[in-house]
């Protein structure tokens, strides 16, 4: 059965109206039941806080951002350069990717307090903790994506005699490119998380400081407004990679 | 005397296996002038694209000798001696077309490189795609995809063009289309052509010789010279008795064989 695909219009207004028939629902209803606000605020008490305490938000919305941001290049970076490294060497591959293997079976969480010990309490622990968390699917990705040209584009680029070099960014990289950008996907969103999971453990500043600060404190609406922006930040660096994806990738 | 475009003497190739080798083809003997149009015709695993990939150096045979144009394999390639068209046209789906046909002056050595001229809409006028330079080969058909791939092949203005099936994913509309478009190509760039196929009638229609390969291992088990039945310039007709005589003939050769 073929279903008749919706216009353009009703596509873009009818998630606007499934969302905001929730919200609708949540800030009418909840309180009706019963569910005290400490529990779950109303949204215009979540709103409420954007605009009472919007200083203190953002203040803890930069550390966490440049922690998450940084954490999600340097990961990335690395996994990409390690990716390389593996295709072009069965030895090294051989010989380290087990070890990777190993190592990302360690819980991130479990991980973290020993990364604050030996980092302290800065940003770096955060950063590295996020970095940590983008790196392995990035590596899985990019290993499958710089070897995922066919035969017969290999013996073209044989054919014509090309170097290792022309092969790899002329071949290698541009087939690997959609498959980075799945992971990169991913990794924008698990960076944040690893940056708040990071604020966790030992921090003063930063939205994941504040969630649990809020939380001790009973500050609900706080809490939730962390939340909210938290959210927020990881749509922002979805939205930047899927333009860059764009971009770069602009067959199919 | 120009050397013989193919010179091979007991050749034989195939892959390492466990233990001991594979051998895909046995004993080959072959010798094809310069500027020929040869078919080479066989079932699945007689070995014909192995070939083609003996003459390009990407596959070192096990034993025996193999000439191309008089020099090595190895020489030939690394002079960009040879143009490959392979089954599925091979082309980079982020590359519009007209980057596509110019990916051979694009790498290599630099100094080779250089040496070819852009001629790239020169060729995409020859196949008839000027007017989609520009598009990405997703927006192409399956014939316009192959047309491009020959384009490419041609770019470096190989001495030697090897076809690996080029059209055996078309229809047959298409291909006995881009069967006449490969001849006036041929006839107007005077390169020797090696096109492997499984298809009688095209290894037929197409060549001035078809040499008829069976498997396991592969060699040739018939040789027709089809000039007489051509003339000079390779012409024929497909309803004409004499070619679906010969037809028939490559038939009962490759029947015998299996």
């Amino acid at each position: 059965m073929t279903r008749v695909p919706l216009s353009p219009f009703a596509q873009t207004v009818l998630p606007i109206l499934g969302a905001g028939s929730l919200i609708l629902a949540w800030q009418v209803l909840l309180p009706l039941a019963g569910v005290p606000a400490y529990i779950v605020p109303t949204p215009t008490a979540i709103a409420g806080v954007f605009a009472r305490n919007g200083s203190l938000l953002l203040s803890n919305l930069w550390p966490t951002a440049i922690e998450a941001l940084s954490g999600f290049v340097l990961g990335n970076l690395a996994a990409v350069l390690l990716a390389v490294a593996f295709v072009h060497s069965r030895t090294l591959q051989a010989a380290y990717f087990p070890v990777v293997l190993f190592f990302n079976t360690i819980p991130v969480l479990a991980l973290a307090p020993v990364i604050i010990l030996i980092f302290g309490l800065g940003m770096l622990p955060k950063i590295v903790i996020a970095a940590v968390i983008c790196f392995f699917p990035t590596l899985i990705n990019m290993i499958r994506g710089l070897e995922s040209a066919s035969a017969s584009e290999h013996e073209l680029f044989r054919v014509l005699s090309a170097t290792r070099w022309e092969v790899f960014w002329r071949l290698r990289l541009p087939r690997a490119l959609p498959m980075l950008f799945a992971s990169l996907r991913i990794a924008s969103a698990t960076a944040v998380i690893g940056a708040i999971v990071g604020e966790w453990i030992g921090s003063d500043k930063g939205l994941g400081a504040l969630i649990i600060q809020a939380t001790f404190n009973y500050q609900s609406d706080r809490l939730y407004a962390a939340i909210v922006l938290s959210s927020l930040l990881s749509i922002g660096f979805f939205m930047t990679v899927v333009a860059v994806e764009r971009w770069s990738v602009r067959y199919r | 005397m120009a050397a013989p475009a193919i010179e091979t003497s007991g050749l034989d190739v195939g892959y390492p296996g466990r233990g001991s080798p594979v051998t895909v083809i046995s004993g080959l003997d072959l010798t094809v002038e310069a500027g020929t149009f040869l078919s080479i015709l066989g079932p699945s695993g007689c070995g014909k694209s192995t070939f083609l990939r003996v003459v390009a150096d990407l596959l070192v045979p096990l034993a025996g000798t193999i000439r191309v144009m008089g020099e090595t394999p190895s020489a030939v390639r690394s002079g960009r001696g040879v143009g490959f068209v392979f089954q599925d046209a091979t082309l980079l789906p982020w590359r519009t077309a007209r980057e596509n046909v110019r990916l051979p002056i694009q790498v290599g050595r630099r100094s080779l490189s250089r040496m070819i001229d852009d001629r790239a809409d020169e060729l995409l006028e020859l196949v008839g795609l000027s007017a989609l330079s520009e598009r990405l080969p997703h927006q192409l058909s399956g014939g316009q995809r192959q047309r491009l791939a020959i384009a490419r092949a041609l770019l470096g203005e190989p001495r030697l063009l090897l076809m690996d099936e080029p059209f055996g994913a078309l229809d047959e509309i298409t291909r006995d289309r881009l069967n006449d478009e490969l001849l006036n190509l041929w006839r107007r760039t005077g390169t020797t052509v090696l096109f492997v196929t499984h298809s009688i009638a095209e290894a037929v229609y197409l060549g001035q010789r078809v040499i008829v390969l069976a498997a396991h291992p592969g060699r040739i088990v018939a040789d027709h010279d089809l000039r007489p039945l051509k003339g000079p310039d390779n012409r024929c007709s497909r309803e004409d008795p004499a070619i679906v005589a010969a037809m028939a003939r490559m038939r009962s050769a490759l029947g015998a064989a299996s």
